[in-house]
């Protein structure tokens, strides 16, 4: 970008920045300060993002979240995430998909007595809602969510066309409609709610079951809004 | 005063050279976008017909006038007003500072955005402690904050983004800040490319900027801007606090170098195209 556009003209500026910086202040206050920010421009870019959000306290790390323990928690990278944020968004070559698949098949836990198709009607609330695992100014209290907390398909997916959905997710109009309920039809989509890396590595696309974000019930009724072909998703 | 009004009449003769326009400065905020959306047809910039038709009456200009009083009244417990507060072109001057930050300022050894340049002549100059509601209260329309804020960001209306990047440290927070937005952590997996990389992006009704496009980044960073849903003037640290809370995650602390790198990035991203401020958006 253009920031690459540094020229003998600003390095002869960067050149007086820096003497006229040293000459001008007398505190030593600002002398540690400075001794610190210093420091920043001997990191790599990786080390100082690490840096900016774990030790110099970037964010409220010792807010309670959720899921139980501290937010901090949830900016520690896993594997999946720090081989996904390599690709910036860009398609994974074959090797990484490969082991991004590979965790991601391994991650998948499924229901005892198997895969069933939930409330349709339950899931349709559960689609639209954006609620939960929000924290920081505001914090969601799941204890007030009937369903508990939502699965935000809408945010991404168009799905029963009386609501206006998201397009960073295919669109999932007509989804049953078009697919049926086989047994492989439930394994897959129940696959790609609980953990979508298994099929898409390095997908956009929430690990919803993996990450704890939704139940197996609560999926069950995400399912039967995507298939049940009473679901206004396939009328 | 407002530009605004003072350049109605040059402004309405520019307009009709979109596609050469190689000067902003004297056009309206909404004149701007208009010719920015003529140019370039992008979903982002058009998507709200009404804001654009309400742009000429934004609230926001009567926050800014709030703020140009409270910016020339002597304040604080040293009762001296901001007028001696240097943002980057030495004290006292506002024309053009805001397009100029984040910067590296040499009396604090640390880049700073504007946020965090007033808190601190706040502190330092006019004498107000950290817990003052001067100085605490960071949102809303009301707050002394946002109201200095709109009216110093609109001395920039037109001009193009150019943070520097000359002193090492403006570089290594701009870089910091760009692995800081491809990161991807949290329990929804999300990084702020999921939503900014690609031009046409919606979530649910709102299409969002994609930070490859300077001519639609530009508007995504053009903070202070009244958002019409909230009916409060909003700055850059409340859009990047919003967006990592649905992201799902943790706070982010105000002022922070995390929060002034993730800035210098985006400000960057945006360099060359004209700031529309203050900003109405939906």
């Amino acid at each position: 970008m253009s920031s690459k556009l540094i020229s003998k003209v600003t390095l002869t500026a960067m050149t007086t920045a820096v003497l006229s910086a040293g000459i001008g202040s007398t505190s030593n206050a600002a002398e540690s300060d400075k001794a610190a920010a210093a420091d920043y421009t001997k990191m790599s870019p990786e080390a100082l993002a690490e840096h900016l959000i774990f030790k110099a306290k970037g964010f409220k790390l010792e807010q309670p979240a959720q899921e139980g323990g501290l937010a901090g928690k949830r900016l520690e990278q896993d594997e999946t995430q720090k081989i996904c944020t390599v690709l910036r968004g860009k398609a994974a070559d074959a090797e990484t998909a490969e082991k991004v698949t590979a965790m991601a098949r391994d991650s998948i836990r499924y229901p005892e007595g198997g895969i069933q198709l939930g409330d349709w009607k339950i899931g349709r609330e559960l689609a639209w809602s954006g609620f939960g695992y929000r924290i920081g100014h505001k914090n969601d209290d799941h204890s007030g969510a009937k369903n508990g907390p939502g699965g935000n398909c809408y945010n991404c997916h168009q799905l029963a066309t009386d609501r206006t959905g998201g397009n960073i997710g295919p669109t999932l109009t007509g989804y049953g409609k078009l697919r049926g309920t086989s047994e492989a039809i439930l394994k897959y989509t129940y696959d790609v709610i609980y953990n979508a890396n298994a099929y898409f590595p390095c997908t956009h696309m929430p690990r919803m079951g993996a990450n704890g974000m939704l139940s197996s019930e609560q999926i069950s009724h995400i399912m039967a809004y995507l298939l049940d072909p009473e679901s206004p998703v396939n009328k | 005063m407002f530009r605004k009004f003072i350049f109605a009449v040059p402004l309405a003769l520019a307009v009709g050279t979109a596609g050469a326009v190689d000067s902003f400065v004297d056009m309206a905020q909404e004149e701007i976008l208009q010719t920015l959306i003529d140019e370039t047809g992008s979903p982002y910039l058009g998507q709200s017909p009404q804001n654009l038709q309400m742009m000429p009456d934004n609230p926001a200009y009567w926050v800014a006038e709030d703020g140009e009083a409270l910016f020339e009244e002597p304040r604080g417990p040293k009762n001296v007003s901001l007028e001696g507060c240097d943002f980057g072109k030495g004290p006292g001057v506002l024309e053009g500072v805001y397009v100029e930050l984040p910067r590296y300022f040499a009396d604090t050894g640390k880049v700073m955005d504007l946020e965090t340049r007033l808190v601190h002549c706040m502190i330092t100059l006019q004498g107000f402690s950290k817990e003052d509601p001067a100085v605490k209260k960071r949102h809303g329309s009301d707050s002394d904050m946002m109201k200095l804020q709109t009216y110093i960001a609109m001395q920039s209306n037109g001009m193009k983004w150019n943070p520097p990047m000359d002193h090492p440290l403006e570089k290594a927070m701009r870089d910091a800040g760009e692995v800081l937005f491809y990161r991807r952590s949290g329990p929804m997996d999300f990084s702020c490319q999921a939503c900014h990389g690609a031009t046409g992006q919606r979530i649910r009704a709102s299409v969002l900027p994609n930070i490859n496009e300077p001519t639609e980044w530009t508007k995504a960073v053009s903070w202070p801007a009244e958002r019409a849903g909230q009916q409060n003037v909003r700055s850059t640290q409340h859009r990047l606090r919003g967006c990592l809370w649905q992201m799902r995650h943790p706070g982010l602390v105000a002022g922070s170098d995390a929060s002034i790198a993730l800035i210098s990035f985006w400000t960057d991203a945006a360099r060359g195209q004209p700031a529309i401020l203050p900003d109405l958006k939906r």
